[in-house]
């Protein structure tokens, strides 16, 4: 048993100092493998593009144009205002930025006029990022009162006024729309969206930025008013869309106005409180779908169902006869409807 | 019985289908009409789906019998080894006395025995000593590929059994029991449950993935999941610092949110509010990973 046992501990101090001598010889001769990482595709960055200062000019350049023309362009940095005017002409004023032309893609068959423009950075050499991009200190643009636009950009302060249609999608930077009459797709990753006095299919949306929506109404039957934000606050106020849908996540939002007979309302938050501020004598049914908030209303309800659950709530109420569908649903935050002065 | 109301017992015996025709037939009417009654029952409908979900392994558990007879017999022979010291003192000096050549032979032996265990300890300790290393190396919780991987562990830190562990006795007769001790069984499998509370190693989406999905939950956490994939290679390259924090903030709400209303909807499936606005937070956590994938979207247009 001694003979097997100092056999035994013999071969594990042999083991022991074999393993120590490998480890260390390892060491000098092959270094560790690198960890392995995942291929990631390279995108462009969001930082800004090179100055746009290159040519430094200021110009300006028109171009006669059917009433209802198109226009696409695109802007990669400075302050861009669009103005609708009631002549049949587009005029471009750049300042102190790059040069820039003004390229028919297409013409009426009937007039013979431009119907599809493309205003562009006249890029000389390899395309770079954003070459194709306008850029100045300010970029004015007038246009007909029925042109519709097309319009993307990095780090763009956008004001509109007076045009029938609008796509908007930008990067970085406020959008500030008025007198759209035709619809509005506006989308800002970083700022705020607001309209003002607008009509049709209307959709908003920012990632970090606020909401604010007054005064807009349906151009048709059935036009849809969408406004998303993750982190900002929505207000919707004076709103005539029988369909709504607005959601924030950590935002609160706010709507202002009437519940019109056999409208579909959809509002919701995660975090946020839903306010809504409408007159006594609506006509709607409530769905109010709480989590760990609550719910409160200063005008009488009538309330058909109440599911008392612990840790999230249902109640169905009515005010009036009910017409109106609104959907109300928060994780954390409140509900609260307040009376308003205004006649339903 | 209360009034015209049932007593508990007897709602509890007509959901276990212990009453007779006549009573089950005057409960039902009853309960039609009686809104405490019904509210009643389905607080005890609701304890019931409670016990039987947690006891629903040891009910499907095979009755381990190879493993319930090794165990008699070790019960029986350790019974045999038992007995008292005295007794087998007495025994082995009334040996000595009739055979005095087997008494040395027998010191001999204890003594050469004695002189073999010291021996034997001393190279069992040694031994351990070397290969204490190998059974210490715990368990690579890291999957191949480096990310990162969802590991369920009870709060002290140890990990979860595999399978609560069942007496073999309770086996057997488990299945013949009534839902009132099947209940009283509970309330002890709750209790020793509750010793191993699974805590998330990391507060992510495929929790869900380590337990069982919620009706319809499946298709968000996958739809999730994939966002999140592309998401996370691409974020730090396309976000500013502002707007990721941003993010990481409304990330945070989302996840909490889907937290605590995933518990409420586990502890009380019949929640439909929950449900909804459990949906509802999964629908923002991909709208929240989307705006990120639009935001690079876009970038990549602006070339």
């Amino acid at each position: 048993m001694f003979v097997h046992s100092k056999n035994f501990l013999c071969l594990v101090l042999f083991l022991c100092l074999s393993g120590v001598s490998t480890d260390t010889l390892g060491q000098d001769k092959a270094p560790p493998k690198a960890p392995k990482t995942r291929e990631t595709t390279p995108v462009p960055h969001a930082e800004p593009p090179e100055p746009f200062h290159e040519d430094g000019v200021t110009s300006e350049r028109s171009m006669s144009v059917d009433p209802n023309v198109a226009v696409k362009l695109c802007v990669s940095e400075g302050a861009l205002k669009i103005n609708g005017w009631n002549r049949n002409e587009v005029r471009v004023f750049v300042k102190n930025g790059r040069k820039f032309g003004m390229k028919a893609l297409e013409k009426s068959a009937e007039t013979g006029k431009v119907n599809w423009l493309w205003i562009a950075h006249n890029s000389v050499g390899p395309p770079r990022p954003a070459s194709d991009c306008l850029a100045g200190d300010s970029i004015e643009i007038d246009a007909p009162i029925g042109t519709s636009f097309d319009l993307s950009g990095r780090a763009a302060r956008t004001t509109v006024d007076s045009i029938k249609k609008i796509k908007v999608k930008i990067v970085e930077g406020v959008i500030m729309l008025r007198n759209i009459t035709g619809g509005i797709n506006a989308y800002t990753s970083q700022g705020d969206v607001m309209v003002e006095n607008s009509g049709g299919a209307i959709a908003l949306e920012s990632t970090t930025g606020n909401i604010v929506a007054i005064e807009v109404s349906p151009g048709q039957i059935g036009d849809l008013l969408r406004a998303k934000t993750n982190s900002g606050a929505i207000t919707l106020q004076k709103v005539e869309h029988r369909q709504i849908e607005a959601s924030s996540i950590s935002g609160s939002l706010l709507f202002d106005g009437k519940f019109l007979s056999g409208g579909i309302y959809n509002f919701r938050t995660s975090n946020g409180s839903i306010r809504l501020a409408i007159p006594a004598a609506s006509s709607c049914t409530f769905k109010a779908t709480y989590g760990f908030g609550s719910f409160k209303s200063e005008i009488p309800i009538k309330i058909i169902t109440e599911n008392d659950t612990p840790r999230a709530r249902t109640v169905v109420a009515t005010l009036g006869s009910g017409d109106a569908a609104v959907s109300l649903t928060t994780s954390s935050g409140s509900i609260g409807i307040r009376k308003t002065d205004a006649k339903p | 019985m209360n009034g015209k109301c049932f007593e508990i017992g007897t709602i509890q015996a007509f959901l276990d289908g212990e009453t007779t025709p006549e009573v089950s037939l005057r409960l039902t009417r009853h309960v039609a009409e009686c809104d405490g009654c019904a509210r009643l029952m389905s607080t005890a409908e609701e304890e019931s789906s409670l016990v039987f979900s947690a006891l629903e392994r040891e009910l499907d558990a095979l009755v381990p019998t190879q493993r319930l007879w090794s165990r008699i017999n070790d019960s029986i022979a350790e019974e045999k080894s038992s007995a008292p010291f005295w007794q087998k003192i007495m025994l082995f000096a009334r040996m000595a006395l009739v055979n005095p050549s087997l008494t040395a032979a027998a010191g001999v032996v204890l003594v050469l025995g004695m002189f073999a265990a010291f021996v034997s300890l001393n190279d069992s300790v040694d031994s351990n000593i070397v290969s204490s290393p190998q059974t210490d190396q715990p368990n690579d919780p890291a999957p191949a590929d480096g990310g990162t991987a969802e590991i369920a562990t009870t709060a002290d830190g140890s990990a979860i059994p595999s399978e609560l562990e069942l007496d073999p006795a309770h086996a057997v007769t488990i299945s013949r029991l009534s839902r009132k001790a099947i209940r009283d069984l509970a309330v002890s499998v709750n209790a020793r449950s509750s010793q191993h509370e699974i805590k998330p190693v990391t507060a992510d989406y495929r929790v869900a993935a380590v337990d069982s999905y919620l009706p319809g939950e499946e298709s968000y956490v996958k739809t999730i999941s994939d966002l999140k994939e592309n998401v996370d290679t691409q974020k730090d390259t396309v976000m500013t610092p502002s707007n990721r924090v941003s993010y990481e903030r409304d990330m945070a709400v989302v996840n909490d949110s889907i937290k605590r209303m995933r518990d409420v909807v586990k502890k009380n499936p019949r929640n439909q509010a929950a449900r909804q606005v459990l949906y509802s937070s999964y629908q923002d956590k991909i709208d929240l990973l989307n705006s990120v994938a639009q935001r690079e979207e876009l970038i990549a247009s602006l070339r």
